[in-house]
């Protein structure tokens, strides 16, 4: 019935993301709006099926409703398949027990089953919240050649952020010899994506110590990795040094979403090389009026702008009435900013209203200081 | 209510000869991402139509590749779905005809009507662009008791066409048909054009396709509808929306162009409650970098702009370099403007090339066109 799968792919994306407040009050972190017409969870799903792996589990627990939704079949990233394909992983009843996922580890540990209906060689560990390009194959070629237990991949941060990070202390050949979770006195700048890819075995084996350990938290970076350290396994970094960028925080969101704008961005989405898919619903061709104004800005389908758009991110069906003025802003699906409304340093999530006149936001802002307008909501 | 839906690709190629020079008329591009099949699948799709055969003669890769399976109109089905009918060869009919009418084509593809188990078949081509609700019309033609029903559009006093149309004189109060004629412009005492949709009965149309083979019948405009016309149950229903007509070169800009130029045209062809769908294509939304002065344009996604565009259309991933001034033109998908250059009045096909600080213009009445793959 199930076909062997060399690599297959388990997505965390049961995140809340509690950093991001009101974009994520009543959606999970992956389903966030990003790039115009894109979901944070578009980026893994779509590093996946462009790196050849095309059986993935997507491990759901807050607020999924919107993220089941856009997921579906798996269809937009070519993930629906008769043998592998995409498959959503909530938490579940069992017959001696039931929980929610504990961690991160727990998690995985709870959907085994579903690893091994598939036999894999190798299991990709993924979470559901960065923007970035990658592919896997080559960190799967890579721990091959390595005969490692587990590789970690690695980006290069700033060494006063690389305290918020798990840090990976390496040897020269590239193994990891100590790896610390958000140290206070980081030794170096090797900062784990939180992205992993474990020989079956190996997973398993220490998922079932883990799970037998109470005082484990359950989690990768705490108590996974440490663990394989301390028994002398071999565990080793793929460094990636491309763009990455961890959404977590409303300016982390807002800056990446500014990385798709200027004169040669630093995030560009429009490789044809590595495509990210996305689900898409049919709207209209966009229009832009007779008295519209845009510069340096990126507007999606549906939209119909009359205003002034500058230096911001237009998700889809977005109307910018005459007279409008919308700065260094990201406006989610559907938001309508009516005539004289302006909006300076803002995130505004979808459905939204900006009424006549309106004010938001603050035109000296900057990325720290972000205006947040939730979901649905009418301004005035 | 249940319905089946059948599309013509290829009639009509004629009159469009620089567009369809490899391509069937069903596979136009036009409004910014879509090709003209998308309106005729999208208004029976949006009527709950689910069991569609495509009818192509020839030219028919791109079309193909088009459509796919399916899945983009949701018509990848186990039961009923589209169903691709192309001619082909058998011991029987080792010289496939290429059919120059309805009649024809649906003479080729009897052993599939045959098999339509829905009560009416919708028989749309692809010509006349609009977004129409079909199931008032179906459910029309059903309290009728109607065999055809045409769906027709006033007919102003300043259409004309290329190939010639069929004007419908129909009853004001029950719509049914009294005579019809052919003709490129306004007949007086014809008060519609018939815009190439048909609602018929399926016992009707399988009564029709076994005469025409016993009476080797060809066309059923002049053989069948025209014949005898006050005697059948063939009424009109008037569609009063916004219908663009392509016979031509000419109608093909004209109609583009009034779409940049008018926002609610395009708010009626694309209305909220009856979505147009299109193959997706997965291509990155529109990036404005800074000098792009952009106004009265529909953009499609993957386009970059950096200069200015007005009063056009650009498909998607066109490429408008700084400084380059794009007025009145039709880009088609992957066209690219060099920096510096002035194009005016210009219909580009695919994946044309216009190098840096050139200057190309035609007339509102002559577009100037430049075909598939050109480097300018």
């Amino acid at each position: 019935m199930y076909c062997k799968k060399e690599c297959i792919a388990m997505l965390l994306a049961g995140g809340q993301g509690s950093r991001l407040y009101e974009l994520t009050q009543q959606t999970a972190k992956p389903a966030v709006t990003f790039g115009g017409k894109y979901k944070i969870i578009d980026f893994p799903l779509s590093n996946c099926i462009n790196s050849g792996i095309d059986t993935v589990g997507v491990l759901t627990q807050y607020q999924p409703l919107a993220l089941n939704e856009y997921v579906g079949n798996g269809a937009p990233w070519d993930l629906d398949r008769t043998r592998g394909g995409l498959t959503v992983l909530p938490p579940y009843m069992g017959s001696r027990r039931s929980d929610w996922y504990k961690g991160t580890a727990n998690a995985i540990y709870q959907n085994i089953n579903f690893i091994k209906q598939y036999s894999p060689d190798y299991v990709l560990i993924l979470s559901g919240d960065h923007i970035y390009r990658m592919d896997y194959s080559l960190m799967l070629k890579q721990h091959k050649e390595t005969a490692a237990a587990c590789t970690i991949a690695t980006i290069t941060v700033p060494m006063e952020e690389a305290s918020r990070f798990g840090i990976c202390n390496t040897n020269p050949d590239g193994s990891i010899y100590e790896f610390e979770e958000k140290p206070k006195q980081p030794k170096n700048n090797q900062a784990s994506m939180g992205i992993y890819i474990f020989s079956a075995d190996v997973l398993l084996k220490y998922l079932e110590t883990d799970e037998a350990d109470e005082t484990s938290q359950n989690d990768f970076g705490k108590n996974i990795i440490p663990n394989l350290l301390a028994n002398g396994e071999r565990v080793f970094a793929y460094r990636y040094n491309d763009y990455w960028k961890d959404v977590g925080t409303i300016a982390s969101l807002w800056e990446a979403n500014m990385d798709t704008l200027g004169p040669s961005p630093v995030l560009n989405l429009s490789l044809p090389t590595s495509r990210i898919f996305s689900r898409n619903i049919a709207r209209a061709p966009q229009y832009i009026g007779a008295s519209a104004k845009i510069s340096d800005a990126m507007i999606s389908e549906g939209c119909e702008i009359n205003g002034t758009v500058e230096h911001s991110v237009l998700s889809g069906g977005v109307i910018i009435e005459e007279g409008a003025v919308v700065r260094n802003s990201v406006i989610m699906e559907d938001v309508v900013v009516k005539r004289g409304a302006v909006i300076d340093y803002a995130i505004i999530d979808s459905d939204t209203l900006i009424c006549e006149g309106a004010h938001v936001g603050d035109p000296a802002g900057d990325k720290n200081h972000i205006k947040v307008i939730a979901k649905g909501s009418e301004v005035k | 209510m249940s319905a089946a839906g059948i599309v013509f690709s290829n009639l009509n190629d004629n009159n469009l000869s620089r567009l369809t020079a490899d391509r069937t008329v069903a596979a136009i591009p036009f409004g910014c991402r879509y090709r003209l099949v998308d309106f005729a699948l999208s208004n029976m799709v949006n009527a709950g139509i689910t069991n569609i055969s495509l009818i192509a003669n020839y030219n028919y890769r791109s079309l193909n590749e088009h459509i796919g399976s399916g899945k983009d109109w949701d018509l990848a089905r186990r039961a009923g779905g589209i169903k691709f009918i192309s001619p082909y060869q058998t011991a029987r009919t080792p010289n496939s005809v290429m059919y120059l009418h309805h009649l024809e084509a649906l003479k080729s593809m009897q052993e599939f009507i045959l098999e339509i188990r829905e009560d009416t078949v919708v028989l749309s081509d692809t010509d006349n662009i609009c977004n129409l609700n079909l199931n008032e019309i179906i459910e029309e033609h059903e309290t009728r008791g109607a065999d055809i029903t045409m769906v027709t559009t006033p007919c102003t006093p300043d259409f004309s066409s290329k190939g010639s149309v069929m004007m419908v004189d129909a009853d004001e109060k029950t719509g049914c048909v009294k005579r019809i004629t052919k003709s490129t412009v306004p007949v007086k005492g014809y008060s519609d054009r018939f815009i190439n949709i048909y609602i018929v009965r399926t016992a009707y149309l399988n009564a029709v396709l076994n005469q025409s083979f016993r009476e080797n019948l060809q066309s059923l405009s002049e053989d069948v509808l025209m014949k005898n016309t006050g005697d059948k149950k063939i009424y009109v229903h008037r569609f009063k929306g916004f219908v663009a007509q392509v016979s031509s070169f000419t109608d093909y800009y004209r109609h583009s162009i009034a779409l940049a130029k008018d926002p609610s045209l395009r708010a009626e062809l694309f209305c909220g409650e009856r979505p147009i769908y299109t193959k997706v294509h997965n291509s990155a939304p529109v990036l404005y970098r800074e000098g792009a002065a952009v106004s009265n344009s529909m953009i499609a996604d993957g386009c970059v702009i950096e200069g200015t565009v007005e009063n056009s259309i650009l498909f998607r991933g066109v490429k408008v370099g700084r400084g380059a001034v794009v007025k009145d033109s039709i880009l088609f998908g992957g066209t690219d403007i060099g920096d510096g250059s002035t194009i005016q009045c210009v219909v580009a096909d695919k994946n044309v090339s216009i190098s840096a600080n050139s200057t190309l213009s035609g007339a509102p009445t002559l577009p100037f066109f430049i075909s598939k793959g050109r480097h300018v």
